[in-house]
């Protein structure tokens, strides 16, 4: 059932938990494709992958999100990544399917990190939304 | 999951352009044939050594004198901050006194795009790549010659040579 004040989020897995985009956000869920990489220093940044002729960056956010333990990546859940200096396509590796969710935002508590803008309650789970411009921006972990 | 409809980006411009393909430390990159002036072997490369320079510069590892002019030759592995390589050959920049050395020089073949290298890359690549070009599916960066050795470090090693020898020609 889908309330007032409800926003549609794909909740994708990362390991044990899930987190969530905006839906609107989010163009496509693609199979692994092959990462191409090459030298250069932006933390976060596993390479790129070609997709219908154009370069999508592949930002590694497990690495942030639940640390170096994360279980391999199945699948890349594509999304525009809106930033200061505009917006471009970023793929997000995940570690298994993603879902379609509409759930109303519950407030944060304070604790959260910057790269979180809100929370969804879905059952008994909270689910944390990811800004991902604000991820990306960071530093990765040593 | 919808298709995001409103989607901004253009498709990246049509381009012609001749490069040379080279490896560094097993990746392969492409610079284009008008910036290079001469493919050569190691020969005739003397090793660089001067004072703080050389801390200062750390990339750059030989000289070579080739007709009159003093060339600065840049370890092209350290410059891109990979492990050390073994390096091949000297790409001989065109217009500048910089070489380049390099794993070794595959062909030399056309792109017909030039990809902006995506916004995601912030940090010292910006600089490195004038963008990426997809070669059979492939993503190769086409490095941005100039950044080898830029102005102010090639001001700061004519200072330094002119010290050391009086008079240099570059």
């Amino acid at each position: 059932m889908i309330g007032d004040g409800d926003k549609s989020y794909v909740l994708f897995p990362l390991g044990e938990k899930r987190f969530a985009l905006p839906a609107e956000a989010v163009t496509e869920l693609a199979r692994p494709d092959s990462l191409q990489t090459f030298p250069h220093c932006t933390p976060l940044l596993a390479g790129v992958l070609v997709r219908r002729g154009r370069i999508v960056p592949v930002c590694d956010v497990a690495q942030v999100l639940i640390g170096p333990g994360a279980p391999p990546r199945k699948f890349y859940l594509i999304a525009n990544c809106k930033s200061e200096s505009g917006q471009e396509l970023t793929a997000v590796p995940v570690t298994g399917e993603c879902k379609l969710a509409s759930a109303a935002c519950v407030p944060l508590t304070g604790k959260e990190p910057h790269y979180i803008s809100g929370l969804l309650a879905i059952g008994n789970e909270t689910v944390e939304i990811v800004a991902l411009e604000k991820l990306m921006s960071m530093e990765a972990p040593a | 999951m919808k298709a995001l409809k409103r989607q901004s980006m253009l498709p990246p411009p049509q381009a012609h352009e001749d490069v040379i393909v080279f490896a560094v430390g097993g990746f392969k990159f492409a610079i284009a044939a008008g910036a290079v002036k001469e493919i050569r072997s190691m020969e005739g490369l003397h090793g660089f050594t001067l004072g703080g320079i050389s801390a200062q510069i750390a990339k750059l590892t030989h000289t070579l004198e080739r007709s009159g002019t003093t060339y600065f030759v840049v370890d092209a592995a350290m410059h891109f901050l990979l492990p050390p390589s073994r390096p091949s050959r000297v790409l001989i920049l065109r217009n500048v006194p910089t070489g380049v050395l390099v794993d070794s020089t595959d062909r030399i073949m056309e792109i017909t795009t030039l990809h902006a290298l995506p916004r995601a890359f912030t940090h010292e690549e910006r600089g490195w790549y004038r963008g990426l070009a997809v070669v059979n599916g492939a993503v190769m960066p086409v490095v941005n010659h100039n950044a080898f050795l830029n102005k102010a470090e090639l001001e700061v090693l004519r200072a330094g040579l002119e010290r050391v020898r009086g008079v240099v020609t570059v």
